[in-house]
């Protein structure tokens, strides 16, 4: 029989919250490293998408449409166990991890780009290039600075996701904040405060930073 | 040296990997079925009076933002404990997708709904109609056509999130696939096959939704 109710008990929770802030600490470098990886992946595949050459096209729609289509679980179990049989040599979880999440969120991150520079308005370019501007410097001098402007806010949701989704990389044994929660579940047999604390500090992350950027959004770039 | 690569331990598994598949697409059409009754409930609450709308509110925000792997892990070994009872594997698989997914279509419903220009349901109500059939005749049919296309996106997202569920032992396509890569030693083949499997459903199905975001779209 079950007791009617359970007793919550918060100490161990508190007792060990400096180790689970570690483990949060880990998960905000992890998702930061990858949004850089996935920033500059998603702009040269973005930029390989509307390049001329139709084979490049190709290979970055199916980059795109491939690491879309996939769960980033199989993502990482793969780079963690299937890659390193053909590169001869074992990855340590940190690296396999940023590079999934780089990758995963690069496949994100090339269509923000991609739509926000086709948002530019084509007459600008038209109008760079008679100008005696080359391709490169219209790209660089009149798109992309306008187009990061209106990226900033989807390019935040891409980071905020990655929060909540590298809690996967515990399945490789990265010590983020799901990893140390799963160890201090089982060392203080204590789940369900555990648990239900971790969930609230994922909550406490993620929510003000979708808020903020919400309110950014509003203010500065309602069109 | 060169990899020799060995693709039967793919091929003689295939029907066990296809077995998982079955499961993959049961606890997905679940968790949709489900997620849209609730999302719809959640929604008009959020719409409705005051404590109604903050509690959906808190659901939304709670259910959107807690990681997913941690919602799993919480249905599976701490609502147990918490209520004295057990779950299936398949049921505790499917309500923590339930609860993700009702979260973000109460968001995209309530869109939906507010987007209904509101002199429709003024004209509805001044000619006598209640608000309960403003909203089944009027508002609702016209809402739910608009947000078709953002319901398939969010189909296709959760068939890939059904993998997680492979994490508390659900036999789909991901946990049969962790288990043939033990069994064989052949992970590289095994693991980009059960990709190549996913890749092989979900892309055809995003592409259905963006076809269905050109049927849909909406001209105001």
């Amino acid at each position: 029989m079950q007791p009617a109710g359970y007793n919550w008990d918060f100490s161990a929770f508190f007792k060990y919250l400096p180790f689970l802030l570690q483990g949060l600490e880990v998960t905000l470098l992890v998702s930061l490293l990858a949004t850089c990886v996935g920033l500059v992946l998603g702009l040269l595949v973005a930029l390989a998408r509307l390049s001329g050459f139709p084979p490049l096209r190709w290979v970055a729609a199916f980059y795109v449409d491939f690491l879309r289509s996939t769960p980033l679980l199989i993502q990482l179990v793969w780079v963690f166990f299937a890659l390193p049989i053909l590169l001869g040599y074992s990855l340590p979880p940190l690296v396999a991890a940023v590079a999934t999440l780089g990758a995963y969120s690069g496949a994100y991150l090339a269509e923000i780009f991609r739509a926000g520079i086709v948002s530019i308005a084509s007459g600008q370019r038209h109008a760079g290039l008679a100008l005696g501007m080359t391709r490169t410097q219209v790209m660089r001098r009149i798109i992309l600075p306008q187009a990061v402007v209106r990226m900033l806010p989807p390019i935040a949701s891409t980071l905020i996701t990655l929060i909540k989704d590298s809690s996967l990389v515990s399945v490789i044994s990265v010590a983020e904040l799901m990893w140390a929660a799963q160890s201090l579940a089982s060392v203080t047999l204590r789940p369900v405060e555990i648990l239900t604390g971790t969930g609230l500090l994922y909550v406490a992350v993620a929510y003000p930073l979708s808020l903020g950027v919400e309110l950014v959004r509003r203010r500065y770039l309602a069109t | 040296m060169a990899y020799e690569w060995d693709w039967s331990a793919l091929w003689d598994n295939l029907a066990f990997l296809l077995d998982g598949l079955s499961l993959t697409v049961l606890a997905s059409v679940v968790s949709m079925a489900a997620a849209l009754v609730l999302g719809l409930l959640v929604a008009l609450a959020r719409l409705s009076g005051r404590w109604l709308g903050a509690a959906a509110q808190v659901y939304i925000e709670l259910f959107r933002n807690v990681p997913l792997l941690v919602l799993v892990l919480w249905v599976f070994t701490v609502l147990p404990l918490l209520g004295g009872f057990t779950l299936s594997p398949l049921m505790s698989g499917t309500l923590p997708l339930t609860l993700k997914i009702s979260a973000f279509l109460a968001e995209i419903f309530r869109a939906g709904i507010t987007s209904i220009a509101t002199g429709q349901t003024h004209a509805a109500l001044a000619i006598g109609m209640t608000r309960t059939q403003v909203l089944k005749r009027i508002v609702l049919p016209q809402a739910i056509r608009r947000v078709i296309p953002a319901l398939g996106s969010m189909w296709v997202s959760l068939f890939k999130d059904t993998s997680i569920l492979s994490v508390i032992g659900v036999g789909e396509l991901m946990y049969q696939g962790r288990i043939v890569a033990t069994d064989t030693y052949r992970p590289l083949e095994v693991f980009t096959g059960v990709a190549v499997i996913y890749y092989l459903l979900a892309y055809p199905q995003a592409l259905g939704v963006n076809w269905l975001f050109a049927k849909f779209q909406v001209q105001e």
